[in-house]
């Protein structure tokens, strides 16, 4: 598109929608961003889970099926691009001084992948505790 | 007020990185194919885990959380694709507003559902 | 032996003449391997052809005046070596995101408002007066800052930011950097001025840190960490008690 800009005539690119393909890091931040979708849809499958538990015993349905589990398998691989990327970024941002000195961001980046680690563990006990 | 999303959508985030894995792992997956017993297989257990108020806050905040996330990263998504008035007051009232539906929705049904019992935890007490 | 030659594709664009840009080919010597792409263009307006326009200075990666799309990669082209793209042939283009005045010079009007725009310059409530002796900053808080006072205004990263692209209201990686430069010089008291323009809806909040800006950035600063980490302080400004501090 070219147009007036002062005396001069400039031409002006317009970027296209298809922009996110041009590059690998482009492309995986969209999928980044995107990984906000299945995890949503994952989420309101579960709601809707606990939703089932009101109708009584003979109501209830757990979910399952191949369809559920292969979007599962899906969303676990979003689930867990999110969480590298996510506690990778924030422990980078994540910024305090310990006596003067700017705190370096790697420690930061492994408590928090540590944290993880443990909070994962626990929550997959809990669901097996809660079993029996 | 960017503001105010921008801190959800970072508490969000860090819920939905720390909690969700180990639940899509098991729920989503071990335990529909039956690879260990996991709480929601059954209705008694899952309904007795559901009697639980920390259980019930623990949800709560797994479920509606996150949607914070999920709301300002799809609007901005939809920015990237082009759509322009994805930036705009009824677009953030839209994406934010549907975070908030879904916060009252869970609370609502994550509460009715197994309701707490006041009898056992005074039988407890 | 015949000699080896590389093959230069750049961008055309002659705004009396052209409706759009186009791309011509050049065929030149490639004689000495530390040649890099500035060379390359420089043997073309001596040599080939002296109407190619395109902008440069210190050829030695500080003046930031060579940036270029080079085979889509924003780039200093006097950074950029022939040697890592021979025998393929190099696609030589503006930076994207700007408007484009002649061939491979881009206008950088906007970028230059964006940068005054966050008063890049020591702001005190009073000043020292000179007679009183120098300002001393100790190592630590030289090193709050010194990385992002490393830009030297080259524009790869707007050209690198998808967000820039799709919209130049946006203030952009390089402005909001070194607004933080100034915001963490000790001797500063500015923050409270630049804040209207750094948290505004155009400023640090529209970036969705895409992160491409620290890639291209030939200097190692990066903006990326510098607009999020700026997003983490406004929030905390006004959520934690103390935050609304100077």
């Amino acid at each position: 598109m070219a147009e007036e800009s002062g005396n001069t005539r400039v031409y002006r690119k317009t970027m296209p929608p298809s922009w996110w393909t041009r590059k690998a890091h482009y492309f995986w931040y969209v999928v980044r961003e995107f990984s906000a979708l299945p995890l949503a849809i994952w989420l309101l499958l579960l709601l809707g889970e606990i939703r089932s538990a009101a109708n009584g015993p003979a109501g209830y349905h757990p979910l399952g099926g191949t369809g559920f589990v292969i979007f599962s398998v899906i969303a676990l691989f979003f689930s867990l691009y999110h969480s590298y990327t996510f506690l990778s970024l924030s422990g980078a941002i994540i910024h305090f001084k310990v006596i003067d000195r700017q705190f370096p961001s790697w420690p930061i980046v492994w408590a928090q992948m540590i944290m993880w680690a443990i909070v994962s563990a626990f929550i997959i006990w809990a669901l097996w505790w809660f079993s029996t | 007020m960017h503001m105010f999303w921008w801190f959800m959508f970072a508490q969000g985030g860090v819920i939905a990185a720390l909690l969700l894995p180990a639940h899509i792992l098991v729920q989503g997956i071990l335990g529909p194919l039956g690879g260990m017993p996991v709480a929601d297989r059954h209705y008694e257990t899952w309904v007795s885990a559901l009697h639980n108020p920390i259980v019930k806050l623990y949800l709560i905040v797994l479920i509606s959380v996150p949607f914070f996330h999920f709301a300002h990263r799809l609007r901005y998504l939809v920015v990237d694709f082009g759509v322009h008035e994805a930036k705009g007051m009824w677009a953030q009232v839209g994406f934010y507003g549907t975070s908030v539906a879904i916060t009252i929705v869970t609370i609502w049904i994550v509460w009715t559902t197994a309701p707490i019992d006041i009898g056992a935890l005074h039988l407890l007490g | 032996m015949a000699e080896k030659t590389i093959t230069i594709q750049a961008t055309r664009f002659d705004p009396d003449k052209d409706a759009r840009p186009h791309l011509q080919s050049y065929e030149i010597p490639f004689i000495d391997e530390s040649m890099v792409v500035l060379d390359a263009l420089n043997y073309i307006k001596t040599h080939v052809d002296g109407s190619l326009s395109y902008r440069w200075s210190c050829r030695m990666g500080i003046c930031g005046s060579c940036g270029m799309m080079i085979n889509g990669q924003s780039k200093l082209s006097c950074s950029a070596f022939l040697r890592d793209y021979w025998p393929k042939p190099i696609l030589v283009e503006p930076l994207n995101n700007f408007p484009i005045i002649r061939d491979l010079v881009i206008d950088m009007e906007d970028f230059m408002h964006k940068l005054k725009s966050i008063k890049p310059w020591i702001i005190r409530k009073t000043e020292i007066p000179l007679g009183s002796g120098e300002h001393r900053q100790t190592n630590a808080q030289i090193d709050d800052f010194r990385q992002f006072s490393e830009c030297i205004n080259c524009m790869l990263c707007y050209s690198a930011c998808p967000v820039y692209g799709l919209n130049n209201e946006f203030r952009g990686p390089a402005a909001i950097a070194l607004a933080r430069r100034y915001n963490h010089d000790s001797r500063d008291e500015g923050t409270k001025e630049r804040l209207p323009v750094i948290a505004d809806a155009e400023g640090v909040w529209e970036c969705s840190f895409v992160g491409e800006c620290s890639v291209v950035c030939p200097k190692g600063v990066d903006p990326a960490k510098a607009i999020q980490q700026s997003k983490l302080d406004t929030s905390l400004r006004f959520v934690v008690p103390f935050g609304n501090r100077e």
